[in-house]
Order: C-alpha cells, then structure tokens, then sequence
C-alpha cells in the first residue's frame, strides 16, 4: 500500500525529484567500504587488447611509460579508481552517490536527480568525468562523459580520447560482493565499445580508509626515465592479415 | 574469513608478489627501474620515510675501502604495508638489513625493493596485504596494543 502510494507519489512529481529517483524502500543499498580487484592491465581482464582503431593502436604501440599521470600525482580518473589497489567508501543517497576512493584521496559524485551533462562538460572536463545514474531494476547504471583525456585507463598505459564514455553498471551479487560491469565507448581510440567485468568486495567492520597525500613525498618523478617503451606492446598482425573472425561484442572471457 | 582462508589468502598475495608482480599502481615499474639488474645490498638503516605513494628508507652500505655507499631503497605502498600489520617502527635506525632488489635507471644509488631480511633471516616490509585488512604475515611484529 505504502509502496503504491509512493510509485504513484513519484509519477505525479514527475523526473527530477528526490521521488522519482529511488526514495523507495526497496531500492539495493550499496553503500559499504569495498575492495578492488587489482587490475593494472585492463587487456588483462578482457582477454585481450581492445579494438583499437589505426591511432587507438599506435597511441599503444608509442606509450611513454615514465608520463603516467598519477605518476605526478594527476587523478587516476573514474575506472582506474576502480582498478586500483586501494579500497574505496560508497555513500548512497536517493539522490546522490558518493565515491571516495582512498587512492590519492579522490571522489567521484554520481547525480541520481534526473540532471543531464553539463552543456560544456567537454570544455571544462574532470579527470574524474562528470556521472549521471538511474536504477533499472537492483542495477545502478551510471553514464559519464567529461572524462579529461589526460588521464590513463590503466597503469599498463591504455589511453583514451575527450570522446571516452563509459557506461558502468553497479549490481549487488550478495551481501559482501557488487559486480561492477564497464563499457568503454570511444570512437577515436576504439571501432566498438568493449566491455569487463570486476567483482568489489565488502571489506570488514572497523575497515577505514588510510591516508594518501600522493605529492608528500613523490620521489619516482624525478627517477623516471623519460621514453620509456611499451614493454606491454605486443605488435599484432593489420587488418589485412588472415586472422580469425573476432566475435560481435567485446567481453571478458 | 576464518584464519585458515586468511592465511591462504596472505599466502596467496606473498606467492604474487614475489613471483614479480607489483603494485605499480601509480607508474610503470619499468619506467623507473631495471628488471635486468638485480642488486643485494646489506646495510644499516639511517632513515626511515613513512609516507605516500612509497615507503623509503635509507642504507649505509660498506663499499670498498671502508667507503661507505648512501643507498635509497624503495618500498611498496605504506597503506597496504600497513594493512599488512607493518608499521612505521617495523625497521629501526640502526637495524641491519639485506635488501634483495632492482636497480635504478637512472645510474643513482636507488633500488626498489623485492625482500628485505634481518640477518636472522626474518623478513621485514614485505608482503602487502591489498585486500582489506586480513591477517598479518607471518614474521610481521606484534600487532601495536589497542588505543594507541
């Protein structure tokens, strides 16, 4: 009864509201401090590299290793916080979630009110892109754009465009575990969104995120060797080579 | 997590890293340092660095002549080392220790750290704990008594 009076308290108000947006109480709480699963090679969970369009291919083949940007301390950017050694805490509001990532003491906000993107996200962009939710059914689905292509996807030196978004969707597997589902769509780096999988999990009570001032004592910037190859780079035969036929969607095996 | 699965599971990590794996997390391990160039230093610590994004500590190692080399060694991460059970007082001023590790680039007297031992053979600093909080290793201190 109470829920029938809500959904149709949320109808007549309309998209926009705290209402519309999940103050229900049947919406999946994820909020917790969770764990990563350490991924420094996102080729490495997809099972192979992504798609890469003639330049996404030669911006890899060309990493400079020793500019990774976290290396002086720029954010890691919305996926590779998630990859990450380092926990993060989830704060879940009906209309807003918060992301604090221990790694280099960053944040992600994701807007669950119904905004769209800035109309200028793309001149004034975030290392951390600017995200929007909604819930289909238990699965948090977050759309971000505005990701600043400064940052890296990885550690392994996969990059990206201005054009990156990544379509990420959050489901609660059990009481200590969210699976955390990624696309990345960006035409000028790939020829089709590809997507991975990686499982958080719930860490214990009394678990609480550790200090990470990254620049109090960054002594690596002043070791790296500047030009480093791509010690990952694995040359692969062109699109004229015979190789077999790749599957339709890009999926971790 | 029972102690068995938590002590597979530190098992599991000590196994990892020491096969190789790093937590580069923040720059490629290869733009800094020689996997080609493995280096042993025995040496007396002088100065202990507890901060973020790496440990350091610093060695005064005999060179030849009675000289005496001032060698920087990189550590991992201080919070997983921390939630590893080590702390900042996990090694002394003073302690002796040898550091098995890789060299520097740069052709500085720098190298990250693969083990570090105490000449008793315990090892020190070693075995980060990425995975929440679990159980400390097995040669790691006492853990500090609680409201400190």
């Amino acid at each position: 009864m109470l829920g029938a009076a809500l959904a149709l308290g949320a109808a007549l108000l309309g998209p926009g509201t705290a209402w519309a947006q999940g103050a229900t109480p049947t919406r999946p709480d994820l909020s917790g401090f969770w764990i990563n699963q350490y991924t420094p090679d996102l080729s490495v969970a997809l099972g192979r590299q992504p798609p890469f369009t003639p330049l996404g291919a030669e911006r890899w083949r060309t990493v400079d290793t020793s500019k990774d940007p976290t290396g002086i301390c720029l954010p890691a950017g919305p996926s590779r916080g998630f990859t990450a050694p380092f926990p993060f805490l989830l704060v879940q509001h009906a209309d807003a979630v918060s992301i604090l990532f221990e790694y280099q003491a960053t944040w992600r906000a994701i807007h669950l009110d119904g905004r769209g993107h800035p109309d200028d996200v793309a001149e004034y962009p975030y290392f951390m892109g600017h995200s929007v939710g909604r819930w289909e059914g238990d699965t948090l689905v977050v759309d971000t754009t505005g990701i600043d292509e400064r940052s890296w996807l990885d550690t392994a030196g996969h990059e990206h465009s201005a054009t990156l978004r990544l379509t990420e969707r959050f489901t609660k597997t059990g009481a200590d575990t969210v699976q955390w589902a990624v696309t990345y769509d960006d035409p000028v780096f790939f020829t089709r969104p590809w997507s991975i999988t990686r499982t958080f999990t719930r860490g214990k009570a009394g678990d609480r995120l550790l200090p990470y001032t990254c620049n109090e004592n960054n002594k690596d910037v002043e070791h790296l060797q500047k030009h480093q190859p791509n010690l990952n780079y694995v040359h692969t035969p062109g699109p004229d080579a015979k190789t077999p036929a790749k599957p339709p969607g890009d999926h971790e095996r | 997590m029972n102690r068995r699965m938590a002590a597979m599971l530190v098992a599991g990590v000590v196994a990892w890293w020491a096969v190789g794996a790093r937590v580069a997390a923040h720059h490629s391990f290869a733009a800094e340092y020689d996997r080609d160039k493995p280096v042993t230093l025995v040496g007396t610590v002088t100065k202990v660095e507890w901060m973020n994004p790496h440990v350091y500590f610093y060695l005064d190692v005999a060179g030849p002549a009675r000289a005496v080399d001032h060698w920087s060694i990189e550590g991992g991460a201080p919070n997983s080392l921390y939630r590893a059970g080590w702390r900042k007082d996990s090694l002394k001023i003073g302690d002796v220790v040898t550091v098995d590790g890789y060299l520097a680039r740069d052709g500085t007297k720098l190298a990250n750290m693969r083990t570090a031992t105490f000449p008793d053979g315990r090892s020190v600093l070693g075995g980060q704990q990425y995975y929440g909080t679990g159980a400390p290793p097995p040669t790691a201190p006492k853990p500090p008594p609680p409201g400190r």
